[in-house]
């Protein structure tokens, strides 16, 4: 059986690219895309320590679900404001999108 | 079932409830329902004034509400022939007030809700037997009158006051009134507080058996002789209610207060509000002071005579109608003050009998004559707006039914004799003239100046060549002024003729009181 | 009815004809001259009735009428008023009740009734006629009516009352009442005209001046009724214990006894109310009110009612006195009486005015009154108040309607002359016969004419009674003033009525209607007759002859009945020569008086005309005295330095130092300590805030880029302070 590190490696590595996509990445599509691979890695750690700690208990699995479903539901509200905000200011770029400042 | 003088105390104050909710825009609605609401405690009152019965001695349709037990002080309320003729003189004037502030155009809403809650605190001067409950009433007519001055008081006018600056006259008046009233009224509050702390109760039918001969005083930490205490008790009473009369040399506020207020209020602060005064001096201060009374009679004698003949020539020597009309004011009532000092100096004999007759009887006579007075100045300002007597003149034949009433009420007010003023000038002066022959003797100087400064309104008024600037400019008094002024000029002319129909109630009240 | 009753009715009627004509008939001319002599008619009547019974009431001074009411309670008993008709108010309600009534018709013409409206008339001017043409379109000026004509009647009917409830009041109050409203009423006549300043002034200067006395009047009533306990006549003065007592106790005040002090305190009363001197000075003046007022207030009813106070008040002016000498209170009352007398007939000489002459003459002759009563003698004095009341009243109406002839003369001419001015009549006799005759009848009353007029008996009653009582001075005194009234008298009549012309309208004057005329007829009657009531039966030829019927009659009033007095020779003479030749010296002097001339006196007399013509300056040295130091202590004295500068500054001081704390806690503790502490707070927050805002761009990654390495920062810190 592969070991639980390798499980954490990764998922380690799928969240450091989603955070690199996050923080670096100018299109905002791209920056949710990114946060649904952050919140994937988080959904393989909670898997994985599911299946290699008590299995009889449900709450990994339980976790993993509604990190699903937080996602669904970001990912519709999140596309529905970047759609609303291109229909106005024709970009999707997040440095551009910079009206939340002083 | 709620008793007689509860209602009558109260029916204003709900009165000025239920036009909180009549809709702003209906002014001739508010007025006249104002008017209606403030002919049911006047008829209460007379109701009152038959089922009174004259001939029994103490209070009478006496109420007891527990107010606030823990001080002991109650809500007790009665009547005697001093508080009744007190009550009717102030439910007599106050739809008359009203009928008079018709012609006023600006917030008539709130005016008239101030009226009734003003008519509410005097009445409760008058019929609380409690002192803290008469203090409380005593204070809540200011609120009133206060406001009724500041903001419905005359527009123009400046007083110029220190260092040259100058502030609109009616706020300057306004704010004298309260601030002066509120700082003898300071004193008067802690001389009940000594009373009511000391003596275990609040209530005055058990204070006017107590206090006169309380020696211990519970609960006072004072290192002073009972004497001492009292005495300066007496003189937070007296200085209290000096102002409130006033007297010399506490008069200064009233011309400018009656000079300021609107017409209604000028009749009533000449008409009821300067007889708390009074009042609070025979109801509270000879009662519960007794020894001291006596014994600084002269001094209130004095300042007495002072008002009377300094008040004549101060009135004598003004060119504002309305400002002389005020000062006639403390002359008139430097009168009661008189009758009151010299029954103060003699108390139970026939003398100060008499005398406290003509104080009483004098009190209502000028609530009569000095309310007249005070709504002719203000029907003839509202058509020529000027106060300036120099610029009137030969008024008469523009406004003869007019001048034929201010004629009649000046002499009431001058005390002629067959209208009513005279009947208890010449009491008054009976009766003190035994008691203070000099000061009674000397007071004759302001009679005679009575004289004169009522002739010189007339002659400034009506008399004289005609200033041609009014001459078809100025109407004759209208029938809703008449409506206001009759009764006054029945009453004076009846009771300058038949004088017992109210004397007989007062000097039972007077024979009774001590 | 019981006569009581009736008594109780007798001012009822002017008082509601007052508030008829007030409140009703105002509008209607001849509506309100009928209401207003109706009522005095029936006052009249009632009156009449009342005298009737009381001449044939058997010893009336001892049983009088009288009945009572409570009026006012006093403590626990009751002061009651009421009526009272005592021989002395009977007389006094004959001469009222005749005089108000005659006055009253007389009004009627007076004031032109039945004349057209004047075109320039208006209220509170006398009117100045209309123009209305005649047959041939000629326009004339005649006479027109009063404009106030009804208001005119209100008042008079008012003062009626005032005076009806004088003569029948049982006691001093009530006489008080009816005393100040025919003050009131005397002030509102006086200044009927109240557009002319003159006679506003006159009318304030009526007022105040008796004021004057009424407020001292006042005080002796209050002294009164304290030292007795009633003011009711019949208890004080029918009552020799109380009179005693009065005149027994010492007052404290300049070593008077109480009677004394009270009866000088009710005599500056009548000082006041009679126009005697000092208080004279309203008088003169107070002709500046229609005529027939001056005839009914200033001759017949009201002056007289001072004196009639006094004689009502007699028992106490003389209490304590033993019959001969004089009490301190009498004393003084005669010395003031016989100094008027003299005084006030030696201005008289010099006056121009037709009324003003009578004015004085009125002064004088109730000064002769007051100095009889002053010696005692008082059926002389009540005597003389009723002849006086018939024949004074009778000269002014007469004087008036020589002023109305005189005015239609001038509204004929439009002369510019000054109709009441005797320098501009002359020869009125054959224009106004009836006029003319009456006036004559009068004058020789007043100046005492012998044997015929009522004057002449009256006066020389009181020349008798000052000789008899041996007051040489006073005696003399009144001889001189007998004189000198007799020579004005005559420069009167003469002026007026004799000689020829002086002006054209004088010329041209026309005799007056009948209801101006006929009352002049009815007074010239009693002003003869009235004295043949009182003859004394010591007189000589003629005493004997009537019965003395007035001595008789009004001396019951008082319980020590006065006895006639024995004739002397010395004052008959007297007052025969005085009279006879004071009368004839002013007809020599002035029956041909030419036009233009000055008065003869005035070159023989010099500067002492000068100040007799000027009423010896007294209005000018009270204005001086009085009027104007006291406008000035109201005025400056009392309003602007006592208490706008002394009194309010004290008050203002409170604020001023309330002022001044206020702002110093302000500007030296709230606004830099508490302000200051608030204020800083705030401002390093702003700053700080200000300095942190560059952080805020706006771009989400940066932002994320934060919180990771605070994120990482805390972890690590976490990790690290781990144990």
């Amino acid at each position: 059986m592969v070991p639980l590190s390798w499980y954490l490696i990764f998922s380690a590595a799928l969240f450091a690219i989603g955070l690199f996509g996050v923080l670096a990445r100018r299109n905002v599509i791209v920056m949710l895309m990114s946060i649904e691979l952050m919140l994937n890695a988080v959904v393989v750690n909670l898997i994985a320590f599911w299946r290699y700690g008590d299995t009889m208990k449900m709450d990994g699995l339980a976790f993993a679900l509604i990190v699903f479903a937080v996602a669904a539901a970001e990912a519709a509200v999140g596309l529905a404001i970047i759609i609303s905000v291109y229909r106005r200011r024709k970009t999707v770029l997040a440095d551009e999108i910079n009206l939340l400042k002083w | 079932m709620i008793d007689l003088l509860t209602l009558i105390l109260f029916i204003p104050s709900l009165g000025a409830l239920l036009l909180l909710f009549l809709p702003r825009e209906q002014e001739k609605l508010i007025k006249w329902s104002a008017f209606v609401i403030s002919l049911v405690p006047l008829g209460l009152s007379i109701y009152l004034w038959t089922v009174f019965d004259a001939t029994k001695n103490g209070f009478q349709f006496e109420t007891t509400y527990v107010w606030y037990a823990a001080i002991h002080s109650s809500y007790h309320v009665g009547i005697d022939g001093l508080s009744l003729t007190m009550v009717m003189l102030t439910t007599l004037l106050m739809p008359l007030a009203i009928l008079a502030s018709f012609s006023i155009k600006d917030r008539i809403k709130s005016y008239m809700i101030l009226f009734f809650f003003l008519e509410t605190g005097l009445l409760g001067v008058f019929l609380s037997l409690d002192l803290l409950v008469f203090f409380v009433f005593y204070e809540i007519g200011l609120v009133p009158m206060f406001f009724i001055i500041n903001q419905w008081g005359s527009e123009h006018g400046e007083r110029e006051i220190w260092g040259g600056r100058k502030m609109s006259a009616r706020a300057y008046a306004s704010i004298k009134f309260m601030i002066y009233t509120m700082a003898a009224s300071l004193g008067l509050l802690l001389a009940i507080q000594l009373i009511g702390v000391s003596a275990g109760t609040y209530d005055l039918k058990e204070l006017f058996k107590v206090w006169p001969t309380l020696q211990t005083f519970n609960h006072i930490t004072l290192a002073w002789q009972p004497d001492t205490i009292k005495a300066v008790a007496f003189w937070a009473f007296v200085i209290a209610f000096a102002l409130k009369v006033p007297v010399w040399p506490f008069h200064t506020w009233l011309p400018d207060a009656h000079t300021e207020a609107p017409v209604a209020g000028s009749m009533i602060l000449a008409g009821v509000l300067l007889k708390l005064g009074a009042y609070g001096f025979l109801r509270l201060v000879l009662p519960l002071f007794p020894a001291q009374s006596a014994h600084y009679a002269g001094w209130l004698g004095l300042m007495a005579i002072l008002a009377i003949i300094l008040g004549a020539f101060a009135a004598y020597g003004q060119n504002d109608f309305k400002r002389l009309v005020a000062y006639s004011s403390v002359n008139h009532m430097g009168f009661v003050v008189l009758g009151i000092a010299a029954a103060a100096a003699a108390i139970g004999t026939e003398n100060a009998t008499i005398a406290l007759n003509g104080a009483v009887f004098q009190m209502f006579n000028h609530g009569l004559s000095a309310a007249g007075m005070f709504f002719l100045v203000g029907v003839i300002y509202e058509r020529t707006h000027t106060r300036n007597l120099d610029e009137y003149g030969g008024l008469f034949p523009l406004m003869p039914v007019y001048g034929g009433i201010l004629i009649f009420t000046a002499m009431g007010s001058l005390g002629l004799p067959g209208l009513s003023g005279f009947i208890s000038e010449f009491l008054v002066v009976r009766g003190s003239w035994p008691i203070f022959t000099l000061y009674t003797a000397l007071a004759m100087i302001g009679l005679l100046f009575t004289g004169a400064y009522v002739l010189k309104g007339i002659k400034q008024v009506l008399h004289g060549p005609l200033n041609e600037k009014w001459s078809g400019h100025i109407s004759e008094i209208n029938v809703r002024e008449i409506i206001v002024i009759t009764p006054l000029m029945i009453l004076m002319l009846w009771l300058g003729l038949w004088p017992s129909s109210v004397l007989e109630v007062i000097n039972r009240a007077v024979t009774m009181l001590f | 009815m019981t006569i009581e009753t009736l008594i109780w009715l007798i001012p009822v009627p002017p008082l509601l004809a007052f508030f008829l004509i007030w409140l009703f008939t105002n509008r209607n001319k001849a509506l309100s001259h009928s209401v207003a002599v109706g009522a005095a008619l029936l006052s009249f009547i009632g009156s009449m009735a009342v005298f009737w019974q009381a001449v044939n009431h058997h010893e009336l001074g001892k049983e009088p009428f009288q009945s009572a009411v409570n009026w006012l309670p006093v403590a626990d008993g009751w002061f009651r008023v009421g009526v009272l008709v005592d021989p002395l108010s009977a007389v006094t309600l004959f001469f009222v009740a005749w005089t108000v009534l005659m006055i009253f018709i007389y009004s009627i013409g007076y004031h032109n009734f039945g004349q057209p409206k004047g075109e320039h008339d208006q209220p509170g001017l006398p009117p100045h006629g209309a123009k209305i043409a005649d047959s041939h379109g000629h326009l004339h000026t005649v006479p027109s009516v009063e404009p106030m004509y009804s208001r005119f009647f209100a008042f008079i009917a008012l003062f009626a009352f005032g005076m009806y409830l004088l003569v029948v009041s049982d006691n001093l109050l009530t006489m008080f009442m009816g005393w100040e409203v025919m003050g009131l009423c005397s002030y509102l006549l006086i200044g009927f005209w109240y557009a002319k300043p003159s006679a506003r002034a006159a009318a304030i200067k009526a007022f105040m001046t008796t004021r004057v006395g009424d407020v001292f009047m006042l005080l002796g009533i209050v002294y009164l009724y304290s030292a007795t306990g009633t003011l009711n006549f019949r208890a004080i003065l029918y009552n020799q214990d109380v009179l005693n007592q009065l005149a027994g106790a010492s007052s404290g005040f300049l070593g008077l006894s109480v009677a004394g002090a009270i009866s000088l305190l009710l005599f500056v009363g009548t000082v006041g109310k009679s126009a005697q001197f000092p208080l004279h000075v309203w008088l003169p003046d107070a002709m500046e009110g229609p005529t027939p007022v001056s005839a009914m207030i200033h001759a017949a009813t009201m002056v007289s009612a001072g004196v009639y106070a006094m004689i009502r008040m007699f028992p106490l002016h003389t209490a304590g006195w033993e019959g001969h000498g004089l009490t301190a209170s009498m004393s003084v009352i005669a010395f003031i009486g016989v100094f008027t007398a003299l005084f006030a007939s030696i201005i008289a000489v010099s006056q121009n005015d037709i009324k003003r002459v009578l004015a004085y003459s009125t002064i004088a002759q109730l000064g002769y009154m007051v100095a009889a009563l002053g010696m005692g003698a008082y059926v002389a004095a009540a005597f003389h108040l009723v002849t006086h009341a018939f024949f004074k009243a009778l000269l002014f109406l007469g004087s008036g309607s020589v002023i109305h002839g005189m005015e239609h003369g001038v509204m004929h001419t439009e002369e510019h002359i000054d109709p009441q001015d005797m320098f501009n009549m002359g020869g009125l006799k054959d224009k106004m016969p009836f006029t003319f005759w009456t006036f004559l009848i009068g004058g020789l009353s007043l100046s005492g004419f012998v044997v015929v007029t009522a004057g002449f008996w009256s006066k020389d009653e009181i020349l008798a009674r000052a000789w008899g009582g041996e007051h040489l001075v006073i005696f003399s005194v009144l001889v001189l003033s007998a004189l000198l009234t007799a020579f004005y008298t005559m420069r009167q009549i003469s002026l007026t009525f004799l000689g020829k012309p002086r002006t054209t309208a004088a010329a041209h004057a026309q005799e007056t209607p009948w209801t101006m005329t006929m009352p002049l007829v009815v007074l010239a009657f009693f002003s003869v007759t009235a004295g043949w009531s009182g003859i004394s039966p010591h007189f000589p030829l003629l005493g004997g002859i009537l019965p003395n019927w007035f001595h008789e009659f009004i001396r019951e009033t008082l319980m020590k009945l006065p006895e006639p007095m024995e004739t002397s020779y010395i004052p008959l003479i007297a007052s025969i020569v005085v009279s006879l030749g004071g009368l004839s010296l002013g007809w020599l002097v002035y029956h041909n008086h030419p036009a233009g001339a000055p008065d003869p006196l005035k070159t023989s007399l010099g500067v002492f005309y000068r100040w007799m013509q000027n009423k010896f300056y007294f209005d000018e040295v009270y204005q001086f005295l009085f009027v104007r130091p006291s406008f000035w202590f109201s005025e400056t004295f009392v309003f602007k330095w006592i208490d706008r500068t002394v009194i309010d500054g004290f008050l203002h001081s409170f604020a001023i130092a309330s002022d001044f704390i206020g702002r110093f806690l302000r500007t030296r503790f709230d606004l830099p300590v508490i302000n200051g502490f608030g204020d800083l707070v705030g401002e390093s927050s702003k700053k700080f805030g200000k300095s942190m805002r560059v952080i805020q761009t706006g771009q989400v990654q940066q932002y994320m880029v934060a919180a990771l390495i605070f994120v990482f920062g805390t972890l690590i810190f976490y990790l690290y302070s781990l144990p």
